[in-house]
């Protein structure tokens, strides 16, 4: 009992170990989002909750400054479910690895199935068993608690901080997504659907249009499975 | 009234990554349809970093002087030979940093 005990603490810190290079990246992010919260008139215990329950990065940054300039309910949360609509992407792929889960582990998972857990969940025996399972909570949990602990310290020292918007520390989050992408492009489909999904995304991201990454994402999805399939038939 | 539009944010939210995941609902995918999804990581990461790289206000930014497209170029360049998270940021940040310094 004690040594299983044992075990699975020590998958779930591994979990933590492996989020932690994502976890410090957010790191500007989140005292972006603390410090703009205050900023626009939010009080601590409301800038703190949006971290605490939405758990999401544009989706909280964009939304308080919607809901500073009094918007409309209904504009507010629209634009909400257009930014998280990624997410539908995340939880079908990984439908078949939890649909049959406990309810409390799906719950669990699916509160913090950000970007960032989704990128560590691309193992062929993710989510397979107990361990795998603690594995994913260690990850997605530290990086729930950086999130929250970033936003912190955006409300408490925001004031003090510099702007951080034009300071190049974006480059940090982009430098981590390349490590996750670039080892999964193992094979031509998979190359043509990371070219066709950037500069879609490039297209999209100049012109502004609010659905355009996760369209660029699905294109790029299209082209990359319409190669492997032609390749599959010949 | 600001407390119950967080709590309505966080409901769509959740939705959102929870909604597929739920076993009772009536659905099932296909092979094809698995095959399409098993690009969705790739994808939607890709459509995440790039734009940071390429697009500063709005424009598309492709001169020399662009020090985020010379640090991405490094992070690839490193990720693809090490495929090391650590590398990678450490390799990019570096050359982003040093061609700031320089630009």
């Amino acid at each position: 009992m004690f040594n299983r005990r044992k075990a699975l603490l020590a998958v779930a810190t591994k979990g933590a170990l492996n989020m932690l290079p994502l976890s410090l990246a957010v790191l500007p992010w989140g005292i972006l989002f603390g410090s703009l919260a205050i900023q626009r008139g939010f009080s601590w215990i409301e800038a703190q909750l949006f971290s605490a329950i939405i758990f999401g990065g544009a989706v909280q940054i964009v939304t308080v400054e919607l809901m500073a300039e009094d918007t409309p309910l209904l504009t507010v949360l629209f634009s909400a479910l257009v930014i998280s609509s990624r997410h539908f992407l995340y939880g079908l792929t990984l439908r078949e690895k939890l649909r049959t889960k406990p309810l409390r582990w799906r719950v669990g998972l699916g509160f913090l199935l950000t970007d960032e857990l989704f990128a560590l969940s691309g193992d062929r025996r993710a989510y397979a068993n107990r361990y795998r399972l603690y594995y994913a909570l260690g990850a997605g949990g530290s990086f729930y608690l950086a999130w929250n602990a970033w936003t912190a310290v955006g409300i408490i020292a925001g004031a003090w901080l510099p702007d951080l918007t034009d300071s190049g520390l974006d480059f940090a989050i982009a430098a981590t997504f390349i490590a996750l992408v670039i080892p999964d492009i193992k094979s031509l489909p998979s190359l043509v659907c990371v070219l066709v999904s950037s500069i879609l995304s490039i297209i999209f991201s100049i012109y502004n249009l609010e659905l355009g990454l996760v369209l660029a994402a699905l294109i790029g999805m299209l082209a990359g499975f319409g190669l492997q399939k032609l390749r599959q038939a010949q | 009234m600001t407390l119950i539009t967080i709590s309505l944010l966080a409901v769509i939210t959740f939705t959102t990554r929870y909604l597929f995941l739920e076993g009772k609902l009536p659905l099932r995918l296909g092979p094809n349809i698995k095959q399409l999804l098993s690009f969705s990581a790739p994808a939607v990461l890709t459509t995440i970093f790039v734009p940071i790289l390429f697009v500063h206000e709005q424009q598309l930014d492709i001169s020399l002087t662009n020090i985020y497209l010379w640090g991405g170029i490094a992070a690839i360049m490193a990720s693809y030979k090490t495929h090391s998270v650590y590398w990678t940021i450490g390799v990019g940040t570096s050359v982003f940093l040093v061609g700031g310094t320089f630009l």
